[in-house]
C-alpha cells in the first residue's frame, strides 16, 4: 500500500511514460502524454463537485549531491510561493478559487497537490504546471518555505510514528535518500542551501518531462490542453534508489519521543501479489477500526501503527508502538505475525479478505487519496496497480489471495525484524 | 413569493445531478447517484436523539443505538448469529452511529454489490433489536470507552462544556454518549421503552449514495418499514435565551498544551442566512490563520488542526465554534489575538471584494462533500431540516449570490456573544 511517509521510486526506463498516447487503461483510469512533456493520469467522476490535481516528480529529497537534506521541500514550497506572470503565486491563485494546497516530500519523490472546485480544475492545471515546469524562486518565497520546513521538522521529530519511521529506515538502508529523513533537522546546525542551489534543484527536478500529473474528480480530459509549459518529450528521471544494508542492526537511542519500531524488508513492487499479501496482513492486524491487534492496543492505551510501504526494491513492513505498554505490545505483535505464518481458517480469511477489499476502496474514496494513489504508484511505473482503482491489478490481486499464500509470504518476509527504540531523557536510556 | 421560489429553483446551476426524493411509509428517502463509485452508503436518521432524553436519561439514546449495533443478526439462513457490527464487517463493510441534538443516525457502507445485503442486516437488527441485559451491558462497555476517549480530547471536552451552556442546560446539550454514571443506571426496560417510543418512521430520513445498481432492490423501503408507525415528539425542555456578553468555562485535563474554543449562535440549514454564514466562516477561518501566523503553504493541513472554525449547521439552534490549539507557538498571544479578532469581526465595516471568501466557502463546502458518507449525511441533514436535499447545487448558488452587506448583517446578528471554553493542563503549566 502507498505509504504516507517514505518511499523509493523504482527503476524504470522513463521513455515508456512520456510517449504514451491517450488511452483508456481501464474504465476509470485514463493515461496520456502532456502537450509539452510529462504524463497525465485521470480518474474521472462527473458526479462530484471537486477535483484533486497533483504533480509528482522523481527527485532525491537531499539533493542531487546527496548532501543537502531538506532541499526538495524548500524548493517545492518556494516555487509555489513565487509570483507568476499574472502577478500572483500558485498559492494565491489557489486561495482565490477556494482551493487547498499541500506539499509532501518523500526520500525519492516530491508531490504537490491542490484540492479545488471542479470548475477551477482546468485553471489549476494550467497554473500549477506553469509554476513548476518553469520554476523560479526568490528570497521572500524561501522565507515562507523555511518557516514551513521548520514547523514540519519539529512535528516529525515529536511524532512517535514519524520519528520511529525515520530511524527504522536509517537502519534498513545503508545510504541514499531513504537513509535519512526527507526533512532537514531544524535543530541541527546544518548550513541552509542557497537560493541559487534551490533554484537549480527546482529547474532539474520539476521539469515537465519529469512530471506525473495525477487528477481525480469532475474533470474532462480536454483540461490537459491547458498546459503551456514543458521541456518537450524528454525522459523522466530514473528512480532514486537507496541501497539496502545487508546486515541491518537494531538501534536504541535517546530521542524526543518514546517508542519501539519494528521493520522488515518486504517484496518489491514488481511482485504485486506478494506486496498485496503484506497489505492484507497489515489490514488484518493493524486497521484502525477492525485490526485484531488494534483492539488490544486500544484497551491498553498503546498507540500502534502498521504499514506496508510499497517500494521498488525492497518494500518495507513497519510497525510503530508507543505508550505505557509498548514492550508488551511488541511481544503481541511478534506473536500475531508468527501465528500468521500458518494459514487462517477459511471463514476467518474470507471475512478478512472482504474487509481488506472494502478498506482499500474506502480509504481511496477522497479525491485527494485517489490522486495520491495513482501519483505514488505511477512514480513507480505501476499506475495500474494503484489501490482503489476498481479495474486495476491491485483489487484483482487482493481477491486472488488465499490463506496458504498469505502464510507463505509471512514466513518468507516477516522473520526477524530490526528493532529500533527511542526513549526520551526523562524516561532514561532506551533498553 | 411562489413565483420567486420557482425562479430561484430554475437558476440553480446543477453542478452535480440533484438527488431524487421520495416518501416511503412516512419516511423521506433521498437517493444520490454516483455511477463511478465502487462503494455505496446509506444513512438512516431517526428522531431519537438527545432531545428525546430527559435530563436524567443522559446517554440513553446512545445506549439504545449501540445496543442495536450489538444485536445478533444472520447474513444467511443457517448462519450463526453475530452482532450487527461484526456481521457488517465480515461482509466487508462498516457501520457506525452518532447522536445529535434531534436525531440518532446510523451509517452503513460497503461494496456497491453488497449494499442491499448490508442494509438488510441493519433492517434485521432494527426490526428485532436485542435489548436484553447482556447486550446492553456489552453496549455500555463500548460507550464507557468512548466517553473515556472523548475525555482525553481537549476539543471534545471544550465542546461538551459549551454545548451544555449553549442549549441552556437542556437535554439537547448533553454529551452524545452520556456519562458513565448515568449509563450505569439504565436497565433493559429503559432501553426498550426508549426504542419503542422514539424509533418511528415519520420524520425519519434515509439518505443513500452510490451507483444505481446498489439500490435496485427494495432494501431501502424495507428498512423504512422496520420503524414503528407515527411520529414521536421531543421531551419538553426550556432552552434559556443567550444572555450576557461573554461566558468562560474552564476544564483541566492531562494534556500538553491549552486549548481555547469560542462559540457563537449561527443560522441552521434552511435559514436565509446560511450561505452568508458559510462565507463569514470562511472569512473568520482565513483571518484566524493569519492572526495565528500559521504557515501559509505546505502546512495548511497542520494549520487546520491548530486553529479554525466548525460550523454546526445541522443543529437547531446552530452554532459556529472557533478553536485554537495553544500547542503551537505562544499560546497566550495566539489566544489574545484570536479573541481580539473575534471582537472586531462583527463591528468593523466589511467592504471590498468578497470573492476570495466566497470562493473559499465554496471550496470548503465542496471539500466537505468528498466522501459518499459526507454526501449521505449532508442530504439527510438538509432533508431532515426541511430544506431541499439538493444541498450542493442549491448552496453553491446561494453562496454565489452572497453580498458583502449580507455578510456584514450576519456578522452583526450572530457574532456578538461568544461563550469561551478553556481546556488547560492540570499542572497549571499554561504557557
Amino acid at each position: 500500500m502507498r505509504a504516507g511517509c517514505i518511499a523509493l521510486a523504482f527503476a524504470l526506463l522513463a521513455s515508456a511514460l512520456g510517449a504514451l498516447p491517450a488511452r483508456a487503461a481501464d474504465a476509470t483510469l485514463l493515461q496520456g502524454a502532456l502537450p509539452h512533456g510529462g504524463t497525465y493520469f485521470l480518474q474521472r467522476d462527473p458526479e462530484v463537485a471537486g477535483a484533486a490535481v497533483e504533480l509528482w516528480f522523481r527527485a532525491p529529497s537531499d539533493g542531487y549531491d546527496g548532501a543537502t537534506p531538506g532541499i526538495a521541500q524548500l524548493a517545492a514550497v518556494s516555487v509555489a510561493a513565487v509570483p507568476l506572470a499574472a502577478g500572483r503565486s500558485l498559492i494565491d491563485f489557489l486561495h482565490s478559487v477556494g482551493g487547498r494546497f499541500f506539499v509532501a516530500v518523500y526520500p525519492d519523490m516530491v508531490s504537490v497537490s491542490a484540492m479545488v472546485p471542479a470548475s477551477a480544475a482546468r485553471r489549476t492545471i494550467a497554473t500549477m504546471t506553469a509554476a513548476y515546469f518553469a520554476p523560479t524562486v526568490n528570497q521572500n518565497a524561501l522565507t515562507i518555505a523555511q518557516r514551513d520546513e521548520a514547523l514540519l521538522a519539529i512535528e516529525r521529530k515529536y511524532s512517535s510514528e514519524l520519528a520511529l519511521h525515520d530511524v527504522a529506515f536509517q537502519q534498513l538502508f545503508s545510504s541514499g535518500p531513504a537513509h535519512r529523513s526527507p526533512l532537514a533537522d531544524s535543530t541541527a546546525p546544518a548550513a541552509a542551501p542557497s537560493l541559487d542551489a534551490i533554484g537549480a534543484f527546482a529547474r532539474r527536478a520539476f521539469r515537465g518531462s519529469n512530471a506525473l500529473l495525477s487528477v481525480a474528480g469532475n474533470v474532462d480530459v480536454a483540461a490537459f490542453d491547458a498546459v503551456t509549459d514543458g521541456d518537450g518529450p524528454n525522459a523522466i528521471d530514473p528512480p532514486y534508489d537507496s541501497p539496502v544494508d545487508p546486515t541491518p542492526q537494531d538501534l536504541s537511542q535517546t530521542g524526543s519521543v518514546d517508542g519501539i519500531g519494528l521493520a522488515w524488508s518486504g517484496p518489491p513492487i514488481s511482485d504485486e501479489k506478494a506486496a498485496t499479501a503484506l497489505d492484507f496482513v497489515n489490514d488484518y492486524l493493524f486497521d484502525d477500526g477492525t485490526g485484531t491487534l488494534q483492539r488490544d492496543a486500544a484497551s491498553s492505551s498503546t498507540q500502534l501503527t502498521g504499514q506496508f510501504v510499497t517500494l521498488h526494491e525492497p518494500g518495507v513492513m513497519i510497525v510503530t508502538i508507543s505508550g505505557p505498554n509498548a514492550d508488551a505490545a511488541r511481544l503481541r505483535v511478534l506473536a500475531a505475525i508468527a501465528a500468521l505464518g500458518q494459514p487462517l481458517d477459511s471463514a476467518t480469511f474470507a471475512a478478512a479478505q472482504r474487509a481488506f477489499v472494502y478498506h482499500t476502496l474506502s480509504k481511496s474514496q477522497p479525491l485527494e487519496a485517489a490522486a495520491d494513489n495513482v501519483g505514488w504508484y505511477a512514480a513507480q511505473d505501476d499506475a495500474a496497480y494503484a489501490p482503489g482503482n476498481p479495474d486495476g491489478t491491485y483489487l484483482r490481486d487482493a481477491r486472488s489471495l488465499d490463506p496458504a499464500y498469505v502464510a507463505r509470504i509471512v514466513r518468507t518476509f516477516l522473520k526477524t525484524p530490526i528493532v529500533v527504540r527511542l526513549a526520551t531523557a526523562a524516561n532514561g536510556s532506551p533498553s | 413569493m411562489i413565483a420567486h421560489a420557482v425562479l430561484a429553483a430554475l437558476v440553480v446551476a446543477q453542478v452535480v445531478p440533484p438527488p431524487a426524493v421520495s416518501t416511503v411509509s412516512g419516511a423521506t428517502v433521498v437517493r444520490q447517484r454516483d455511477a463511478a463509485s465502487p462503494l455505496a452508503g446509506v444513512e438512516l436518521f431517526v428522531r431519537a436523539g438527545l432531545d428525546r432524553q430527559t435530563l436524567s436519561q443522559n446517554g440513553l439514546a446512545a445506549l439504545t443505538a449501540e445496543s442495536i449495533l450489538q444485536t445478533p443478526v444472520t447474513a444467511a439462513p443457517g448462519d450463526a448469529p453475530r452482532p450487527l457490527q461484526d456481521a457488517v464487517a465480515a461482509m466487508g463493510g462498516s457501520i457506525s452511529f452518532g447522536v445529535s441534538p434531534s436525531d440518532v443516525h446510523f451509517y452503513i457502507e460497503g461494496l456497491a454489490e453488497d449494499q442491499d445485503a448490508l442494509v438488510g442486516l441493519l433492517s434485521q437488527a432494527l426490526a428485532a433489536p436485542a435489548l436484553d441485559g447482556a447486550t446492553i451491558a456489552s453496549a455500555r462497555t463500548v460507550l464507557d470507552a468512548n466517553i473515556a476517549n472523548d475525555d482525553r480530547l481537549p476539543f471534545q471536552v471544550g465542546m461538551d462544556m459549551l454545548d451544555r451552556q449553549f442549549f441552556g442546560n437542556a437535554n439537547q446539550g448533553l454529551p452524545q454518549y452520556g456519562t458513565a454514571t448515568a449509563l450505569a443506571q439504565f436497565v433493559a426496560a429503559d432501553v426498550r421503552g426508549f426504542y419503542t417510543r422514539y424509533y418511528r418512521r415519520d420524520g425519519a430520513v434515509i439518505s443513500a449514495v452510490g451507483p444505481p445498481t446498489a439500490f435496485a432492490s427494495s432494501a431501502i423501503e424495507r428498512l423504512a418499514g422496520t420503524l414503528g408507525p407515527g411520529r414521536s415528539t421531543a421531551v419538553a425542555a426550556k432552552v434559556a435565551a443567550l444572555q450576557g456578553t461573554s461566558r468562560e468555562l474552564i476544564a483541566r485535563r492531562d494534556i500538553g498544551a491549552p486549548w481555547m474554543l469560542a462559540q457563537f449562535s449561527a443560522p441552521a440549514v434552511g435559514s436565509k442566512d446560511f450561505a452568508a454564514m458559510l462565507v463569514l466562516a470562511a472569512l473568520v477561518d482565513r483571518g484566524l490563520q493569519e492572526t495565528a501566523q500559521v504557515p501559509t503553504a505546505v502546512s495548511r493541513g497542520i494549520a487546520d488542526g491548530v486553529v479554525g472554525t466548525i460550523y454546526n449547521y445541522d443543529q437547531k439552534p446552530a452554532s459556529l465554534v472557533i478553536y485554537v490549539d495553544g500547542g503551537l507557538g505562544d499560546a497566550s498571544t495566539t489566544f489574545s489575538n484570536t479573541l481580539a479578532f473575534v471582537k472586531v469581526i462583527n463591528t468593523v465595516k466589511l467592504s471590498g471584494s468578497f470573492d476570495e471568501f466566497k470562493a473559499l466557502a465554496r471550496g470548503n463546502y465542496i471539500a466537505g462533500s468528498d466522501r459518499i458518507a459526507d454526501r449521505a449525511w449532508l442530504a439527510g441533514v438538509f432533508a431532515g431540516n426541511g430544506a431541499s436535499p439538493n444541498y450542493l447545487n442549491q448552496t453553491l448558488a446561494e453562496i454565489a449570490a452572497v453580498t458583502p452587506a449580507d455578510v456584514a448583517r450576519v456578522a452583526r446578528k450572530y457574532l456578538g456573544k461568544p461563550a469561551i471554553a478553556l481546556v488547560v493542563p492540570r499542572a497549571s503549566a499554561t504557557q
